[in-house]
């Protein structure tokens, strides 16, 4: 008995080392991996004139807040938090809300032509940005949008379509049909059935998919590049830009407007992750 | 649907409501319509704490001489080339914005997108003030003014007296031979003599234009320029030996594309290099990082090569420009008035390491260097745009590109110059 | 479903697809249609121009260079993607201790926009401060050290690299939700007891996967296709156009040349060939799992 019990606890030791062994391994290799980030960390902490004598990665010991202070305080980067906010906010739950009403569509109000329509739908992906920005831009203009946060709500919503319906119409083709139909039998209408019985059941892949577009669309600075021009309309991502002067440079404050700029989306990341991965298995992954 | 689904749900739906009715004041904020002459949108690229500074002082100044309020949206210059022609190509400009003077100022009016400017430039009694050359150069197109210079700069050899005195240098070369044998001098010495940033290509592009205004001569460069001589040309092929010369014999900064220009002037600074062809507006980044004027850095122009040719200075002038779409013209000419009075462009100057157009301006609290500048720049015989900006800006592409390979690999000159040729061409 | 379905899917088709005719389609088609003109866009005049474009498309010594690169980006992007995702996502799947927050380490490369990914290894391949020059002088591989974004060999290789190390973050965040359809008792067992469950781990694992390399697939295809703001970012295409892509291209010659219509016959190459692309891989996947 002694003897088994002695073998037994042995096995577990062996098991605890090796489970703690793994984890150190991922450790180490993850910080390596997050160097990159380190380096942005450390720039931001050093003044313009430090970085330039003694180079990016040199430590010099000089480690000052100013750039954070001085950006926390700056009103331009006030403007640009915000505008970041009011544009991502909104377009994150225009995109998803459109999307899931044209999966739902889709995947189980059976038009026809419904793969035609998915078709078109989802070569939205495939267009290049780029050569969209003339014409939208004489759209909006005409619109008397220009300089304003519209255009870039309505575009990422728009373009974004593309991805969450092909998510939400791969989730609901998942749903079992019956569920729905015995909704129906009872008398229900098809938005109180996408409402009371898919919805909920969607909340993983509705998580995973608005966390995806709440940071493609935080990170864009494109379309605030070419839509707007005034401080009051830009984002934070073309302020990290602007920081920069024709004839000077600012790595010390670009470094600490990224982490700043950094911070929402790693934030929704964080909290979201469970959801996220369970959304992700629920919603594209299987089948 | 539960209860408390119920309620959650409404709370998002007025949540929504709510930010949307936030939105749309915002935009209607934003989006605010300027009413008649009270208004000017100024859209310049003078970005970052420099200009920020700059600008912080000007337009109080105008708004109390004019009395028409300011809208000053900035943006990078860099992005700022891409986002005007956007604007002008959808027919939102703003009422003035700023430019380079030169072929970029040309291929817009070529466009018929701005307006000329004489009868602005007459009722401030413009020609008294503003030199010449810079008038003609900068300022007139076509026999009509367009462009307001602003400021300008001036490009010449930055150095650092420091590490001239320890390697025991006590002459300015006033040649090519004499240049080239301080440069040996230095590397001797474990010293690199020419730091060069040509990670954005444009800081290469001084050397190109010295090389052949000093060889060849300004009238052939403007033949060059203008698409009258071609790339292949002897003149050219000349140039780039000489510039060869020096990146063989190890005069340079060991690959000068992966550093940008900032590099090389630490570089000076910090005495690994000794000398750098930039435009003045490099004092105002040493003056930043700390520098004292005279003491830790000074200049001296680019020597003469081939003594039948007139000295040519080289630098981009920096003006205002009034699309033909603007809203407010008589507002806009107004401001015009005062960016061009020595008061404006004083604080401009002063701030950025420039030399001011109007020549009223009281410059004499600038440091010695740039007053230095400033009188090399009277004194010279031509003053010309640095190269992107004294050829058509499809051209410049070419052009800009040509340089960085050349570095890369000067050993092909002919080849390079051959593609180079053919490619001008068809840009032009 | 009933046939008074057609109505509401009309309704819930109503906005989404107003929406996105008039911002995303028709806006395209208008692109589309510039590409056989040769308008200037500063300019009011657009000629019809037929297929001269395209002709001259053809012959561009740059828009093949620029294919070329594109290619080359897919490909690499693909394969690193997909086994870096996968092997990340074994290693951190079979985590027993603090997983959850050494998952999220590996997650923040996917929370950064492309501009800031850009300036991070812009730093990293300087020439004299950058990381990567540092540690290879460091490792005694002095005559390695090089200004990378400057090399006309390694430029793009460089940008590709830094935009990897985002992707692969990605990846493996969509391998990971594949993998935890396998029970957890398996993936404990093949950490503690070696290399008899890994070999049945392998049996099981592999097949169970294939959807989600599909969905890795498919995102590393589209977003290396249309890769331009990294490549702005960190050498505008440089040097001289060596790490210039498609996307890139495409934008250089609108902006930088003035040259919209051209710009737009590009476009429409590009589209193409991301079309033709991710059809044959759908097309692959889908015969695969036959």
């Amino acid at each position: 008995m002694a003897v088994y019990l002695k073998k037994r606890v042995a096995k577990d030791f062996r098991r605890q080392v090796k489970s703690w062994m793994l984890t150190l391994a991922m450790l180490g290799l993850a910080a390596i991996f997050l160097i990159p980030a380190w380096g942005v960390l450390f720039t931001s902490l050093r003044t313009d004139a430090d970085i330039a004598f003694n180079g990016v990665w040199a430590p010099s010991g000089n480690v000052t807040v100013d750039n954070y202070l001085s950006l926390i305080f700056d009103v331009r980067v006030h403007s640009y938090m915000r505008n970041s906010f009011l544009v991502t906010i909104p377009a994150t739950i225009i995109s998803v809300a459109m999307g899931t009403l044209a999966g739902y569509v889709i995947a189980k109000l059976r038009v026809r032509g419904g793969n035609l329509l998915l078709l078109v739908i989802v070569s939205g992906l495939f267009i290049p940005p780029q050569i969209l920005l003339i014409p939208l831009f004489q759209l909006f203009n005409f619109m008397g949008l220009y300089n304003t946060l519209w255009p870039m709500i309505i575009v990422h919503s728009a373009y974004g379509l593309s991805l969450c319906t092909l998510v939400m119409r791969n989730f609901f083709d998942k749903v079992p049909d019956e569920l729905l139909e015995a909704a129906l039998m009872d008398g229900a209408s098809h938005p109180r059935i996408l409402w009371s019985v898919a919805l909920p059941l969607s909340r993983p892949a509705l998580g995973a998919l608005a966390t995806l577009q709440f940071t493609f669309i935080w990170n864009d600075f494109l379309y605030p590049l070419i839509f707007t021009r005034s401080e009051e309309a830009q984002t934070i991502m073309v302020g990290i830009l602007s920081l920069g002067g024709q004839y000077s440079t600012a790595f010390g404050a670009q470094a600490a407007l990224s982490v700043i700029a950094s911070l929402p989306t790693l934030l929704v990341f964080f909290i979201f992750q469970k959801q996220f991965i369970k959304g992700l298995t629920a919603g594209a992954v299987k089948g | 649907m539960s209860m408390v689904a119920k309620k959650r749900a409404r709370t998002l739906i007025l949540a929504g409501v709510g930010l949307s009715a936030v939105m749309i004041l915002g935009a209607c904020a934003s989006g605010s319509t300027e009413t008649a002459s009270s208004h000017v949108v100024a859209e310049h690229y003078f970005s970052g704490d420099l200009g920020a500074q700059a600008f912080a002082e000007i337009w109080p100044l105008c708004e109390q001489q004019t009395g028409i309020t300011m809208d000053n949206p900035t943006i990078d210059h860099e992005a700022f080339k891409d986002a005007i022609l956007v604007q002008l190509a959808g027919g939102n400009a703003p009422d003035l914005f700023s430019y380079w003077a030169g072929a970029r100022t040309q291929s817009l009016i070529d466009n018929g997108q701005l307006d000329p400017i004489d009868d602005m430039w007459s009722a401030a009694g413009l020609d008294a003030a503003i030199p010449a050359s810079i008038a003609d150069s900068a300022a007139t197109y076509g026999g009509s003014k367009y462009l307001l210079p602003f400021v300008y700069h001036y490009a010449g050899m930055f150095f650092n007296p420091a590490v001239l005195e320890e390697a025991g240098i006590t002459e300015i070369p006033t040649d090519w031979d004499g240049l080239m044998s301080m440069a040996e001098t230095l590397k001797a010495q474990g010293i690199t003599p020419f730091a060069l940033g040509s990670t954005d290509r444009w800081p290469a592009q001084f050397w190109f234009d010295y090389l052949i205004l000093r060889t060849a001569g300004p009238e052939y460069r403007a033949a060059l320029m203008s698409g009258e001589a071609s790339y292949d040309d002897p003149e050219v092929v000349a140039a780039l030996e000489l510039w060869k010369e020096a990146i063989d014999a190890g005069y340079f900064n060991t690959s000068p594309n992966g550093s940008g220009w900032t590099d090389a002037a630490d570089q000076v600074a910090r005495g690994e290099a000794a000398m750098t062809l930039m435009g003045t507006w490099i004092t105002g980044y040493w003056d930043g990082n700390g520098l004292v004027a005279g003491t830790d850095y000074d200049f001296f122009p680019f020597p003469q090569i081939n003594s039948d040719v007139a000295l040519a200075s080289v630098g981009p002038v920096d003006g205002w420009v009034m699309p033909s779409g603007a809203k407010n013209q008589a507002g806009a000419k107004q401001v015009l008035e005062c960016l061009a009075s020595p008061e404006a462009q004083k604080v401009m100057a002063l701030l950025q390491g420039a030399i001011a157009a109007n020549s009223n301006t009281d410059l004499s609290s600038q440091n010695a260097v740039m007053q230095k500048a400033a009188k090399q720049v009277a004194d010279s015989e031509a003053f010309v745009f640095n190269y992107d900006l004294a050829t058509p800006p499809a051209v410049a592409e070419v052009g800009l590109n040509m340089f960085v390979e050349f570095i890369d690999n000067p050993s092909d000159i002919a080849g390079i110059l051959s593609s180079t040729a053919t490619k001008a061409a068809a840009a032009f | 479903m009933t046939v008074k379905s057609g109505r509401w899917a009309a309704l819930f088709l109503a906005v989404p697809l107003g929406l996105y005719f008039t911002f995303v389609v028709g806006p395209s088609l208008y692109s589309f249609y510039y590409g056989f003109t040769d308008w200037n866009f500063l300019t009011g005049e657009a000629n019809f121009t037929g297929l001269d474009n395209f002709r001259r498309l053809f012959a561009d010594a740059d828009f093949w260079s620029a294919f070329q690169n594109t290619i080359i980006w897919t490909a690499l992007g693909l394969v690193i993607s997909v086994f870096g995702g996968f092997w990340l996502a074994m290693a951190l799947s079979r985590l027993l201790i603090l997983e959850r927050f050494v998952k999220s380490l590996f997650f923040l490369p996917m929370a950064l926009s492309l501009v800031v990914v850009g300036f991070i290894w812009t730093w990293i391949y300087r020439l004299d401060f950058g990381f990567a020059n540092i540690v290879l002088r460091m490792l005694g591989y002095e005559d390695l050290a090089t200004a990378w974004l400057a090399d006309r060999n390694w430029a793009l290789f460089a940008v590709i690299f830094a935009w990897s190390w985002q992707q692969v973050a990605l990846s493996m965040i969509v391998f990971l939700a594949g993998l935890t359809s396998v029970p957890k008792e398996l993936m404990e067992a093949a950490t503690i007891d070696g290399a008899r469950f890994r070999h049945q781990l392998n049996q099981v694992i592999i097949p169970s996967l294939r959807p989600a390399t599909g969905v890795v697939i498919s995102l590393a295809l589209i977003n290396s296709l249309k890769s331009f703001d990294i490549v702005w970012v960190m050498t505008g295409g440089g040097p001289f156009q060596q790490s210039e892509t498609l996307a890139v291209l495409i934008y250089r010659q609108a902006f930088r040349s003035y040259e919209f219509g051209y710009s737009s016959t590009i476009a429409v190459a590009l589209f193409v060939i991301t079309l033709v692309i991710i059809g044959g891989s759908i097309l692959a996947n889908r015969r695969g799992a036959e």
